[in-house]
């Protein structure tokens, strides 16, 4: 299928199969920060927005996307960089792993209004699995983006 | 392709319509490579296996092809055909008499520490402390318990599952690109795999996303190196985490068999410990000398026991072999016995917080495997703990409990080496290992700004490969920062003396470093619904026995995401291992805690102590994720009464003991 | 064999696409994409319902049903004022499905016709006497909910046919509702066992009381408690319904729990959720 999209801002156009996951044609793309974790949509690695909303690139079919906004941690992090100065100032990571999933999942909640609080903060992250840190830093990382 | 059963002989593998598949390069099998054995201490795992198969998921045939897809799709298409033999899927079982073989000569393995006289599934036997007077002990004293403590295979849990690069140069220099935390150890083991020089191999730098004891093995770098070998191509591999959850090198599962006693007074008699571990199908996973978890070895160490006496034996299964996660065997070391220490308070009417004050080492006392410390602050600790205790308010119906529990944790150091070069106004710190998450790039930056007297902005920490410095012992046993700050201190000190503008390589060796342990007592609040069995965790508190800490916020991230672990370990994590094989094969199915299901992390710092080098530091990275699941069990007995003796503790559990009758 | 991706812009495209051998209908693509990647299903056509225009509303009928569109999220469901308002408890249920990126994309269509027993708006619409419109190559047709699961993954679609919208007729005041999910291991999953609990009133007893039961039988079970109607909703009363429910169930042991226990949860359940039920003055 002739697939043409946004990616990062920028028009993106390819002939792509029917049947293509969208995290295997942005990481073919050489967009690599968004991961295959778990592969099955529950750790939340491959997490990037389409027209805003976060989804598990994973098992996302590339071809929904069709004419819509996809951003991706790279494409984030460059539009939005103080989100990445709050995940270093408050060290809301580790091995760095699971950290462009939290980000997009950061900027996502920040679309939606101010800081939720930590309850709601949780809940929207409790989709973005990570082994290292124990979720304190990344939620107070999370919130101090919103709050800012 | 792995094998689809427990234990067989293959008899054919069919690959015709797989290698005229689009995009296939080549498929290779046993047949093809050899038998070549790979391990980190014993070398007895197969790079493809030959004319056998010993548990369901082992590498029995590759693929190579232009993209992963094709080379799945492939792969899907080759037709083993294997003749089904009776396996042995428990560790008890196994270690009759009659049993079928996992192995047929266990003992001829390079590194193998079992003999021919040994039951023939044997992996490993460690046995410590004198058994005949413990017996004596035991039986002459006031109170006993006898209870026997169980554990499910769970994994290390990484984000990044494992992954492999290599190529081989036409000279035949081999070059691997890998998640793997220790690269020096990585190469000695595959010179040894591959029978070649350890300087005919590099090992480049890469980033690793979290390790947690699950990538210091070759795992597939030997496979990817014979595969580039034979292609001529550069070969990558990446596991899906459905294939790493259940045929990489997850936790062994197992059982202790504990029976401690006391006197009238509450003081600790004796101690017998007995445990038998699932190893899986090959022990090459398990890097120490004695081929066991050093962490059973260690079990009751926090405390005063006049006589103990442990085995710990492990065995060959056909199942998945198993490796090590975060302090090997500690955390069900720590379950069983703090476990049992709060059943013999129970049974002699003592409150646990009294128990530990009355038996936990005072500085100057060895413990009960004769090692004695340079301090130790068990008790500072858990006073400490206590003291910043705060019950919190539950809600109507549900049942509040606390539960406490103790683990030391020796501080090791290791032999490593660092470079320093000036680069304009800062310096590079070329370092020999990976980060794995756990900040130890972090360390070298702070401890080179702080010895250069410079901003660490202007310290560039880059890890190098095996190439270009000469040793690490590699991340894990709690030994880095001690190491790595060995290093930076002797690396500045002569960058300083050469005049800060000549580039310095330091080696360092352990040398004589005091014997030096951190203890760290976990107070668990939980909430229990006796009318559903729900156990809430509400918060763990970890009183952590520190000396200088370079990093205030790694370190405290080291405690939180080692109680998260814990955590995970006490309620959630269980691989479902059945007729030898994983059936929670993804993480949907596997748990590790989310946002929304780890409890509060509350920590305190009993700082004062002393530690090693010269920054005098306490390791913690294999601290707070040992103690946690001992201390919930024991805050589900407070509050509903009962005992659950195996892990992971669920609501089904908890509400079988509370109502034996109802459930069928 | 790579599929071929279809962009209907109509429901009668949408079923002349859907008329090809091996085609499969796409909400959010969250379970075909999942399928897909597993190599579990091997379409010859994916047939995306996104561009299909008037699939995503959520109304008021004229006779005070709600009517939600195949194609509205779980996201949309659960932040709806309408459905806020006239059936808070769908929306509440809807808001725990799968993790925000799943409730993000996935369509009330995909969640129903994936059939697993687990799930929780199914206790939720049979209770509220859901009714859903099959469209196919034949014309619509509409069934009851408590007619739609078959069993495991299995309901009354037919090959060729798309679930285009939920009819969820409202209830006589005062009605009083309850979902509530247990979720003992970690929250962020299919439920152990999902109990959804409806009960109607007249002058202060019970004059129609049901539970909806997920993951406890081969599909969501919708148990009629005809022992309730003309009595008080007391402790008696909600004894009965646990018990009645545990008989109805049908629950397999797996890692989630033994039968035994399964059984046990949804007599306490039950009780718990019709419990909440109950009038504030009562």
């Amino acid at each position: 299928m002739r697939l043409a999209f946004l990616l990062n801002g920028e028009p993106f156009e390819t002939d792509a199969p029917g049947g293509v996951l969208l995290l295997d044609l942005i990481r073919d793309c050489g967009l690599r920060g968004t991961r295959e974790g778990c592969g099955v949509g529950v750790c939340g690695a491959c997490t990037v927005l389409v027209d805003g909303d976060p989804v598990s690139s994973c098992i996302y079919l590339a071809g929904c996307a069709q004419g819509k906004e996809v951003w991706t941690v790279e494409g984030i992090a460059r539009r939005e960089p103080d989100l990445v100065e709050a995940f270093i100032e408050h060290e809301g990571l580790q091995c760095g792993a699971c950290t462009p999933g939290q980000l997009v999942m950061a900027a996502a909640l920040r679309a939606r209004g101010k800081d939720p609080g930590e309850a709601a903060t949780r809940d929207f992250l409790a989709g973005n699995l990570c082994r290292c840190t124990g979720y304190r830093s990344i939620v107070e990382s999370v919130r101090a983006a919103l709050g800012s | 392709m792995r094998s689809q059963v427990p234990r067989g002989r293959i008899v054919a593998i069919d690959s015709r319509e797989a290698r005229t598949a689009a995009g296939v390069t080549g498929v290779f099998t046993g047949r093809d490579i050899g038998l070549k054995l790979y391990g980190r201490r014993v070398r007895d795992a197969p790079v493809l296996a030959v004319d056998e198969v010993r548990f369901v998921g082992e590498r029995v045939a590759a693929v190579v092809a232009e993209s992963r897809s094709a080379a799945e799709k492939a792969a899907a298409t080759v037709v083993v055909g294997v003749e089904e033999l009776p396996p042995a899927l428990e560790a008890e079982q196994a270690l009759t008499p009659g049993s079928p073989r996992v192995h047929e000569t266990p003992w001829t393995y390079p590194g193998a520490v079992v003999s021919e006289a040994d039951p023939h599934n044997l992996q490993s036997r460690v046995c410590h402390g004198r058994p005949d007077e413990v017996e004596q002990r035991l039986a002459e004293s006031r109170h006993v318990v006898d209870h026997v403590y169980r554990f499910a295979s769970g994994h290390q849990g990484y984000i990044e599952p494992q992954t492999c690069v290599a190529t081989v140069d036409p000279d035949g220099t081999v070059h691997v690109w890998m998640a793997n935390k220790s690269p020096y150890r990585l190469r000695a083991q595959l010179a040894a795999c591959l029978d070649m020089p350890p300087e005919r191999i590099e090992i480049h730098p890469v980033a690793v996303g979290g390790d947690f004891g699950g990538k210091g093995s070759p795992m597939d770098a030997p496979l990817c190196v014979e595969l580039a070998r034979r292609t001529g191509r550069p070969v990558k591999l990446v596991q899906r985490y459905d294939e790493d959850l259940s045929s990489a090198n997850p936790r062994h599962s197992g059982r202790i068999r504990v029976r401690v006693g006391c006197d009238g007074d509450g003081r600790l008699t004796a101690l017998a410990a007995d445990a038998l571990f699932d190893g899986g199908a090959y022990a090459g996973f398990k890097p120490i000398p004695t081929v066991s978890l050093h962490g059973l070895a260690d079990i009751g160490s926090s405390y005063r026991i006049p006589a103990a006496a442990v085995e710990a034996r492990i065995a060959y299964t056909n199942t998945v072999p198993r490796g090590h996660m975060r302090a090997p065997g500690a955390p069900e070391a720590v379950f069983a016995f703090e476990s049992a220490l709060d059943e013999l308070a129970g049974e002699a009417g003592i409150d646990p917080a009294e128990i530990r004050r009355r038996n936990l080492l005072r500085t100057g006392e060895a413990n009960p495997w004769g090692e004695t410390w340079l301090e130790s602050r068990g008790l500072e600790t858990l006073e400490a703990a206590l003291m910043a205790y705060c019950p919190l308010d539950l809600e109507g119906g549900w049942r509040h409990g606390r539960g406490i529990a103790v683990y030391d944790r020796p501080t090791s150091t290791g032999k490593t080496s660092l470079r320093l070069l000036p680069s304009g106004e800062g310096i590079v710190a070329e370092v020999p290992m990976p980060e794995t998450g756990t900040g130890a790039h972090t360390v070298v930056r702070d401890g080179l700004a702080r010895e250069l007297a410079i901003e660490p902005g202007l310290v560039e920490v880059r890890q190098v490969s095996t190439a270009a410095l000469p040793h690490d012992d590699g991340v894990g046993g709690s030994r880095v920062t001690a190491a790595l700050s060995k290093a930076v201190a002797e690396a500045a000190s002569a960058f300083i003396d050469g005049g800060s503008s000549e580039a310095v390589t330091v080696v360092v060796e352990p040398g004589d470093t005091p014997q030096v342990t951190a203890f760290c007592v976990q107070i668990a609040q939980v909430a229990v619904d006796p009318q559903s069995g729900q156990v809430r965790v509400l918060e763990i508190l970890s009183a952590v026995d520190v000396a200088e800490v370079v990093n205030p916020h790694a370190h405290r991230l080291q405690i939180e995401g080692g109680a998260a672990m814990g955590y995970g370990l006490a309620c959630l994590e269980d691989l479902v291992m059945r007729d030898g094989r994983v059936w929670a094969a993804n993480l949907g199915g596997f748990r590790i805690p989310s946002t929304v299901d780890v409890p509060a992390w509350r920590t305190v710092l009993v700082e004062g102590g002393s530690g090693v080098g010269a920054l005098g530091v306490k390791s913690v990275g294999e601290l707070s994720n040992v103690p946690t699941a001992a201390a919930i069990a024991s805050a589900v007995a407070d509050a509903a009464g009962v005992r659950v003796r195996d892990l992971p503790i669920t609501a089904e559990k908890v509400y079988a003991l509370l109502h034996s009758e109802d459930v069928s | 064999m790579d599929p071929e991706f279809a962009v209907p812009a109509s429901l009668d495209e949408a079923v002349r696409c859907l008329e090809h051998e091996g085609a499969v209908a796409v909400g959010g693509g969250t379970q075909v994409g999942l399928l897909l990647r597993q190599g579990l299903i091997e379409p010859s056509r994916l047939v995306w319902l996104g561009r299909v225009a008037g699939l995503r509303e959520i109304r008021s009928d004229v006779d005070g049903s709600l009517l939600i569109g195949s194609g509205a999220t779980l996201s949309e469901i659960a932040g709806s004022p309408v459905v806020r308002s006239a059936h808070p408890m769908v929306a509440r249920a809807a808001a725990h499905v799968g993790n925000p990126r799943v409730r993000a994309v996935g369509t009330l269509g995909g969640h129903l016709v994936h059939a697993d027993p687990r799930q929780d708006l199914p206790p939720c619409l049979l209770v509220l006497a859901a009714e859903v419109r099959l469209l196919g190559r034949k014309g619509t047709r509409d069934v009851p909910l408590r007619d739609f699961y078959r069993g495991p993954f299995e309901t009354a679609v037919q090959d060729g046919e798309l679930l285009i919208r939920v009819k969820i007729p409202a209830s006589p005041e005062p009605t009083r509702c309850c979902y509530l999910r247990f979720t003992p291991g970690t929250s962020n999953d299919y439920p152990t066992v999902g109990v959804a609990a409806l009960a109607e009133f007249d002058a202060g007893a019970t004059r129609r009381a049901a539970v909806g039961l997920g993951g406890v039988a081969p599909r969501p079970l919708l148990v009629d408690l005809p022992q309730l109607a003309g009595r008080p909703l007391d402790a008696t009363a909600l004894a009965a319904a646990g018990q009645a429910a545990a008989t109805a169930c049908d629950p397999v042991s797996d890692q989630r729990g033994s039968a035994g226990y399964k059984r046990a949860m949804v007599r306490l359940w039950t009780e718990r959720a019709l419990r909440a039920c109950r009038p504030l003055d009562g």
